[in-house]
């Protein structure tokens, strides 16, 4: 039995549903904030995921960081090492989806040159009028960028666990791998 | 001269700060380069050793796999308080083959050594094994 640890980043523009997400998750889908309040700083959810067929579970420090350009630069002091990278936009806001490039480039400025796995999630799949990101589109680009793309929406709860438990998986398989790494060695 | 860092000259791991059970911290001490200790994700991760008797250390050498900075601290008391840096390096990559380094912390006595991890060339780094020349006071 083995319970690892993980630094989550949890980055995107501003109000796409970052806490959102994150307080779903947290509270097993009990906890949608309707109304919005801008996050400041650095929100820090703790959240344990078992993996499945084992004993074993990944303990997640979600770092739910400020979108707000102003807030950015305060929030990367907090990341230290990431683990794992969780990125989201809104499918309604083109805007949010091209600012993904600009994300990305961030959080990797702070993994030394270290496999970090990662998700992009689009959110707010329920507002499908307003839609203005194509799943084939951001698909394309996550695989481009060797991330797994996922769509939620926090609102009607749908998906939205899976991005983390997909990211707790990876870590999982990451930490597999190096222990086999490390017995060859000795 | 003997190795003191042996769990069977009473040598003990009194804190680690991760722990998988098939690897545990007394790895580090059971004269071993075989078995290890590992980490299981994040930084800083730490682990305390404490002797038997007030050690006075010549020669330090740990091996190691992934580390890349390393703090040791001592405690002289007898509860493990009152830290002091002794050392701190930044380990050479390796790939491969393990991580040797040497610490030479001459005429240092201590009853409790700490070792701080604060970076890794990767998310898990290990500890195989820790050996200390040195006499009991
Ligand atoms: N329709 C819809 N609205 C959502 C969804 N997720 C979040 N929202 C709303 O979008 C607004 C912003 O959500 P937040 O979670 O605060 O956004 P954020 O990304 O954390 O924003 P910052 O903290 O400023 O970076 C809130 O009013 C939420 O209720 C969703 O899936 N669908
Ligand atoms: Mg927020």
């Amino acid at each position: 039995m083995v319970k690892l640890r993980a630094r989550c980043i949890l980055v995107g523009d501003a109000s796409v549903g970052k806490s959102a997400l994150a307080q779903m998750f947290r509270s097993d889908g009990a906890h949608f904030q309707k109304n919005y309040s801008m996050t400041a700083g650095v929100e820090l959810v703790v959240k344990s995921v078992n993996i499945p067929e084992s004993s074993d579970s990944v303990e997640l420090f979600i770092f739910d960081s400020a979108g707000k350009e102003t807030f950015v630069e305060a929030c990367e002091k907090l990341w230290g090492q990431p683990s794992v990278l969780c990125l989201v936009f809104d499918v309604s806001s083109e805007a949010s989806f091209r600012s993904c490039s600009l994300w990305l480039e961030r959080v990797r400025a702070h993994c030394q040159g270290l496999q970090v796995p990662g998700v992009l999630v689009g959110n707010k799949s329920d507002l499908s009028s307003r839609r203005e990101v194509e799943t084939a589109v951001a698909q394309e680009w996550a695989q481009n960028q060797g991330l797994e793309y996922h769509e939620t929406s926090a609102k009607e709860m749908e998906n939205c666990d899976a991005p983390f438990l997909s990211l707790a998986q990876a870590f999982y398989a990451l930490y597999q791998d190096r222990l086999q790494t490390i017995q060859t060695l000795a | 001269m003997i190795d003191a860092a042996l769990s069977s000259s009473g040598t003990r791991v009194v804190l680690a700060t991760s722990g998988d059970e098939n690897y545990p911290p007394e790895n580090i001490i059971d004269g071993n380069t075989e078995t290890f200790w590992i980490s299981t994700g994040m930084f800083p991760q730490e682990f305390i050793l404490r002797f038997s008797d007030p050690l006075k250390i010549k020669l330090l050498t740990i091996h190691s796999y992934n580390v890349k900075n390393l703090k040791i601290e001592k405690s002289a008391s007898s509860d493990a308080t009152d830290f002091d840096t002794l050392s701190e390096k930044e380990f050479e990559h390796t790939e491969g083959h393990l991580q040797a380094n040497d610490f030479s912390l001459t005429g240092t006595t201590a009853t409790h050594l700490r070792f701080i991890i604060t970076s890794g060339y990767d998310h898990f780094v290990s500890v195989h094994r820790v050996a200390i020349e040195g006499v009991y006071q």
